[in-house]
């Protein structure tokens, strides 16, 4: 393989390695309100990787169970609120640890609570879900819901019809969603809005080719994706764009050859870890979605990711 | 941890020992002030006091989301009409107006970040039932200011043009009741809002996706009649048909041009129409007139793939409407979908695909 090629797989997972001993870097202490989705990302990206047991398998699970809440909501690290983002996050964790029954055991009924947390945010309403009792929504969380429920097994205790019904009024003229009725197409919200019809079953709602046109013009010339029309390019619409496409069954709509390179240009070759641009600061967010990415463009070795 | 444009030069130099002795200052003294704010709501203390800590932490660190929420349970305490006389207290006014300049301070830096907006929305949503504070719907009439300058400083910015869509909406509902259904409704000056949006930077889609969400009620409270519908539709036309020979290059314009497309084929449900009652006949006008434009910018610009794919988009939505006398060939069509895929290799896959389904 060309050297310009190469994926920095040892150096991404030391890495991924490295970000849970930086307790003496400011930045560290700044980000801690985002722990728990970091611990998701680089979690996955290290199954990608093919590298599954490169963090403490246990040590994760205690923090995981250090940020559960009375009410069976998650808060991104000890001492912080819950919140549906990283609620879903645990149980994102969780369910690849493979840890829902022993987390049952050490907790009888934890399970009921994490899935009754997240129901009970759904807004009887409009069918969509906030982020916490203070009132934010925006689909980000509706997806997340449907998205953690589906793999607790807990569809059941949430109003799908009414979620899809919300969905559809997010609906706009070129195919794509926003974060809510009347808000511009954005190629984030797209994901969360056809991967939570997807998980609805109910992806015929989608106006596939006009979505999958718009998805299609996010690529740029130098081969990275946007997010929306006239903006600049970034690693992690690698994945928010691609992963649609996939669920659109439009993979071949974009030029594969040229996005690899691209997101592999991000990688910083001495350190490890994945930059929105070429020579840009990497970080745990942009290496994941970047990896993720190259899984659904099938760079060899890597293990294969679900769009959803 | 999310990281945007920053360079990894820059960052990477090596700390120098004393660099490094001031960041470990830096993280215990910051650890100090979240442990003091943690504890003391711990404590329940929800006192000015305890607010002016959050204020000093949360402008070191704006996305700490239970802060914010530490906040909220401080405000909701120091506005609730209960509070003990013996408690040092300040105006309700001044507390609302004291979270305003913070937020807005901290968005100026900040524009992106959702829990500076979710609290604003927060706040006025709050000041409303707060005996003292200011008439409601002054307040959020202020907000279009606020929307304003964040704008102008990025006219892309999402948040703000989503929390604009919503502060319009508290307005309207804030209208006093006695008045006309038609001078509650500020959709008359959010048009003209896209249109000033629009000419200031014909790229701005935001802008452009904004109106395509007016126009339908723009009409609907209007009570326009049908040749007053389609005298819009014409004008609308006529707008972004000039924008496209400005910049035949820019997305934005174009998703703007298959918007009105959009509204009038016979797919188009009835609330996103602009004109209801359209013929066949008129529809495929409007595409034959539209053809005849763009192939005359195709003249000028013989690589702008965005050319060639409005013109099969037409051709196929006037198929659609009129199977005899054409005003292009299939031989046309194939011609056009080869520059496609001449001029855009990158979606290739797309333009193949097209092919095959539009049989050509």
């Amino acid at each position: 393989m060309p050297a310009e090629m190469r994926l920095f797989v040892d150096k991404h997972v030391r890495y991924i390695q490295s970000l849970d001993t930086r307790e003496d870097e400011l930045e560290y202490w700044l980000t801690e309100h985002l722990r728990l989705s970091g611990l998701y990302w680089g979690l996955t990206a290290l199954h990608l990787l093919r590298h599954p047991h490169a963090l403490p398998r246990q040590e994760i699970l205690e923090f995981v169970i250090s940020c559960l809440h009375e009410n069976g909501g998650f808060g991104a690290a000890p001492g912080h609120d819950a919140h549906m983002l990283y609620t879903v996050s645990a149980v994102q964790i969780l369910a690849t640890l493979d840890a829902f029954d022993e987390l049952e055991e050490r907790l009888p009924g934890v399970r009921q609570k994490i899935g009754h947390y997240m129901a009970n945010l759904q807004d009887p309403q409009t069918g969509t879900f906030l982020g916490d009792e203070w009132g934010e929504h925006d689909t980000r969380f509706l997806y997340g819901a449907l998205n953690a429920l589906s793999l607790m097994g807990f569809l059941h205790l949430v109003n799908v019809d009414k979620a899809v019904d919300y969905i559809q009024s997010c609906a706009n003229f070129d195919g794509g969603y926003g974060t809510g009725p009347g808000a511009e197409s954005h190629s984030g919200q797209v994901f969360t809005c056809v991967g939570a019809l997807t998980i609805a079953g109910r992806l015929d709602l989608v106006n596939q080719e006009k979505l999958g046109a718009w998805l299609s013009e996010r690529q740029l010339k130098n081969g990275g994706l946007n997010g929306r029309p006239e903006k600049k390019e970034d690693v992690c619409y690698s994945w928010w764009v691609m992963s649609s496409l996939a669920m659109l069954k439009k993979l071949h709509w974009i030029d594969g050859e040229k996005l690899t390179a691209f997101i592999l240009k991000c990688q910083d070759p001495e350190l490890g870890g994945l930059a929105d641009r070429p020579g840009d600061m990497v970080d745990v967010f942009h290496t994941v979605f970047g990896i993720a990415g190259l899984s659904l463009l099938q760079y060899p070795g890597l293990a294969e990711v679900d769009p959803v | 941890m999310a990281s945007h444009g920053v360079s990894r030069t820059a960052a990477a130099t090596e700390r120098s020992e004393e660099a490094r002795r001031k960041e470990l200052q830096q993280i215990a003294a910051y650890k100090d002030l979240t442990d003091l704010v943690n504890a003391k709501i711990s404590e329940r203390q929800y006192t000015l006091e305890v607010l002016g800590l959050s204020t000093k932490l949360l402008n070191e660190n704006p996305e700490y989301y239970t802060i914010w929420n530490h906040r909220r349970r401080i405000l909701g305490a120091l506005l609730s009409p209960q509070l003990s006389d013996t408690a040092p207290h300040k105006d309700p006014n001044e507390l609302v107006q004291d979270d305003l300049q913070l937020t807005f301070t901290l968005l100026r830096k900040f524009p992106k970040c959702y829990w500076i907006w979710n609290h604003r929305d927060w706040l006025l949503r709050t000041a409303e039932s707060v005996p003292g504070a200011s008439n409601a719907r002054t307040l959020w009439a202020g907000e279009l200011q606020l929307i304003g300058k964040m704008l102008h400083a990025d006219s892309r910015n999402f948040h703000a043009w989503s929390y604009r869509r919503f502060v319009v909406a508290q307005i309207e509902r804030l209208a006093p009741p006695t008045t006309e259904a038609s001078s509650q409704s500020l959709v008359e000056s959010e048009f003209e809002y896209t249109t000033k949006m629009i000419k200031t930077n014909l790229s701005n889609f935001s802008a452009w996706h904004s109106r395509s969400k007016i126009l339908p009620r723009l009409l609907k409270e209007r009570t326009a009649t049908a040749a007053s519908r389609r005298a819009l539709l014409a004008s609308e036309l006529s707008l972004i048909c000039s924008a496209i020979n400005t910049d035949p290059f820019d997305q934005s314009i174009w998703y703007y041009h298959q918007y009105l497309m959009s509204t009038i084929s016979p797919a188009c449900p009835a609330h996103n129409r602009l004109v209801l009652d359209l013929s066949n006949g008129e529809r495929q006008e409007h595409y034959e007139h539209e053809m005849e434009y763009i192939r005359e910018i195709l003249d000028d610009e013989t690589d702008c793939k965005w050319i060639y794919e409005a013109l099969l988009y037409l051709a196929s939505a006037y198929l659609e409407v009129e199977g005899g006398t054409q005003a292009f060939s299939t031989r046309d069509m194939r011609g056009w979908l080869d520059q496609l895929k001449r001029l855009d290799p990158l979606r290739k896959g797309r333009w193949e695909d097209l092919g095959s389904t539009l049989n050509v």
